[in-house]
């Protein structure tokens, strides 16, 4: 079944790369997000690392209202996908239930949706242009 | 059995029968178009809306002035999409009925729990989730148990609270006056989405125990009188067995680990079982007061779905009933072939036997075999996990159709069986104890379930004396339409 338990040390270790000068932005906007507390924790990956232990980027974002939004810069143009979980109790950890099942939030970049297991690179990859990119991910 | 007394009750309804069929319609009716067999009724769509309440009619004998209070069941209802057929019985969504029983007046209403599953396949009409015995479409995503969760199995009222189970997913909370859904229950936040067994022990004063069984991993649930989650703790039972039910006596939860083993947890869930007899039937025995305090014994190697209740002995011998099958019985014809109106008397060479496991304080369980075929044991809620007379069980087979035909009680003080043949023409499903107004022992209780009369494609509740079942019923009353068999439910 789907685990995400080692996004909080992806994005841990993501958070401190240095972007890479004159490449490609990206923003992503994280919506919906249910409760006003806690802190979206955003991996952001390419192919090579999506199903590894480590991302080219992430995002730390405390959430004070319904959306949070990430900016990138300078990312090498191509394809990403983002994996998150939404902190609620700021512990640090993607908590989950005794049998391993997620007990906080969580969402894949084009909304996609995993099936005993966490989404397919195929679904959550989406393209970053040259000139910039926003992406939207819908929590639910 | 009394034959002539079945026949004077049909004799005696023979008048509301002629009425009812003519006025039945829906599920007899559209049954009756695609040329099924009669029988099918047990196995055909319920209305996509459920069932508005409506009052049944009294038609045979007079209702027990104390007899107040709901009779909530829950089963699969929902079947088959166009020419489509659902993979398996139990993958059907759950229907929620009330028979609310008040001054000799029965009113019947209905409403299917609104899962994921349930809306999704509604909106799409067509299967799509993964489940018991379904492959599910890949276009269905499942990121967790609650998104395969069918909630038809069983129903548990907790301080006021009605919940609609499964086995594998999270109990669903209901409104028990409208049958509405309002959303999994989540017991402790840590605990979102933990599985929550069908079959929960509720101690006479009302305190529940359950389990959620993952894989050899099982999680214990204590839940008070308030409703509140009191503890959870976690055992391991050593293997991924097929845990459908368990039991439990004043001081002990007993975990039958029966040795149909699940290898692969991959959809359809059935297909994972490989029965390996050659590891007995074990059973772990857990302290209610400290779930750390184990002890294992063992048995003969059975199958089983259902147990009634344990009690214990002064010298602390431990005893239940159970129905016991000698290797299992899913698979290959039954809980599939039904639903498409198929039926093979050998999908059922194996039949449930009522048994009596006694767990000496040490050493081997023995198991004493009644030769009682039934299932579905039922026994008195005041005496759960405590000495009792008696168990009833749906029994008896027909050679021209699914289903038990009898209602059969059993009184181990006495070790007289007495029982009810409703013949072919009814099928006879779990019948719950009821207590009588001031009675003491269980022999002062009332017996409520229900039958599909299958000749005039209509439902029936009927009530009987638990101490003399065998004189009939003591009232019937009938819908004007008919309903799918359920499986389990209860009285509050």
């Amino acid at each position: 079944m789907t685990r995400l338990t080692s996004l909080t040390a992806i994005v841990a270790v993501a958070c401190m790369i240095t972007p890479v000068a004159n490449a490609a932005d990206l923003t992503v906007n994280v919506e919906n997000i249910a409760q006003t507390k806690g802190t979206i924790m955003l991996g952001l990956f390419d192919q090579a690392t999506y199903n590894g232990d480590g991302a080219v980027n992430g995002a730390s974002l405390k959430v004070e209202g319904t959306s949070v939004t990430a900016e990138f810069e300078g990312l090498e143009p191509g394809e990403y996908a983002v994996r998150l979980y939404h902190d609620v109790n700021d512990d640090g950890e993607m908590n989950t239930n005794p049998f391993g099942m997620p007990t906080e939030p969580f969402a894949f970049s084009n909304d996609a949706k995993g099936r005993f297991g966490p989404a397919k690179w195929d679904a959550a990859k989406f393209v970053v242009e040259a000139d910039g990119t926003t992406h939207t991910i819908t929590m639910n | 059995m009394d034959l002539s007394r079945r026949h004077f009750i049909e004799a005696g309804m023979g008048a509301s029968l002629a009425g009812a069929v003519g006025v039945s319609f829906g599920l007899s009716a559209s049954a009756k178009a695609n040329s099924m067999p009669a029988w099918h009724l047990g196995y055909a769509n319920a209305p996509a809306g459920g069932f508005d309440p409506a009052p049944m009619k009294l038609v045979f004998g007079t209702p027990p002035s104390d007899l107040k209070g709901s009779l909530y069941r829950n089963g699969p209802a929902h079947f088959s999409y166009g020419d489509e057929y659902a993979s398996h019985w139990f993958d059907g969504d759950g229907l929620i009925h009330r028979i609310a029983i008040e001054d000799g007046q029965a009113v019947h209403q209905a409403r299917f729990v609104e899962t994921r599953k349930r809306r999704e396949e509604q909106a799409a009409q067509t299967f799509l989730a993964p489940g018991f015995g379904t492959l599910g479409d890949e276009s269905y995503y499942v990121e967790s148990a609650d998104d395969t969760n069918a909630a038809n199995t069983s129903v548990l009222m907790v301080d006021g609270e009605l919940l609609a189970l499964w086995e594998a997913g999270s109990a669903f909370s209901m409104n028990p006056e409208t049958l509405e859904t309002k959303g999994p229950k989540t017991w402790r936040d840590d605990l979102k989405g933990m599985p929550f067994l069908a079959h929960p022990k509720v101690e006479p004063d009302g305190r529940v125990w359950n389990l959620a069984v993952g894989g050899s991993r099982v999680g214990i649930y204590r839940i008070g009188t308030n409703g509140a989650l009191e503890d959870f703790g976690l055992v391991n039972i050593g293997r991924a067995a097929y845990i459908h039910d368990w039991t439990m006596s004043e001081r002990h939860l007993i975990i039958l680990v029966q040795p149909w083993i699940n290898e692969s947890l991959r959809p359809p869930v059935v297909a994972g079982f490989e029965w390996q007899p050659q590891h007995g039937l074990q059973m772990l025995i857990v302290d209610k007061d400290d779930f750390s305090n184990q002890r294992w014994t063992q048995a003969p190697a059975r199958m089983f779905f259902h147990t009634g209740s344990a009690w214990e002995e002064s010298d602390g011998t431990i005893k239940f009933d159970v129905s016991f099958y000698k290797e299992p019985i899913l698979g290959v014809g039954g809980g599939a072939a039904e639903i498409r109106g198929e039926w093979d008397q050998s999908y059922f060479s194996e039949e449930g036997v009522l048994t009596l496991v006694e767990i000496p304080p040490q050493g081997d369980a023995k198991l004493i075999e009644t030769g009682i075929i039934g299932e579905f044991p039922q026994v008195d809620p005041r005496f759960r996990g405590k000495s009792r007379n008696l168990v009833a069980l749906a029994s008896g087979a027909s050679n021209t159709r699914p289903g038990s035909t009898t209602l059969a009680v059993h009184n181990w003080t006495s070790g007289e069986t007495k029982a009810f043949d409703f013949g072919d023409n009814r099928i006879v499903e779990e019948f719950l104890f009821v207590p009588k107004s001031g009675g003491q022992s269980d022999l002062e209780s009332w017996l409520v379930g229900p039958v599909l009369n299958i000749k005039a494609g209509v439902r029936e509740i009927c009530v009987f004396d638990a101490a003399h079942v065998d004189d009939g019923p003591v009232c019937i009353w009938q819908a004007e339409y008919s309903w799918p068999l359920g499986f389990h439910g209860t009285w509050a």
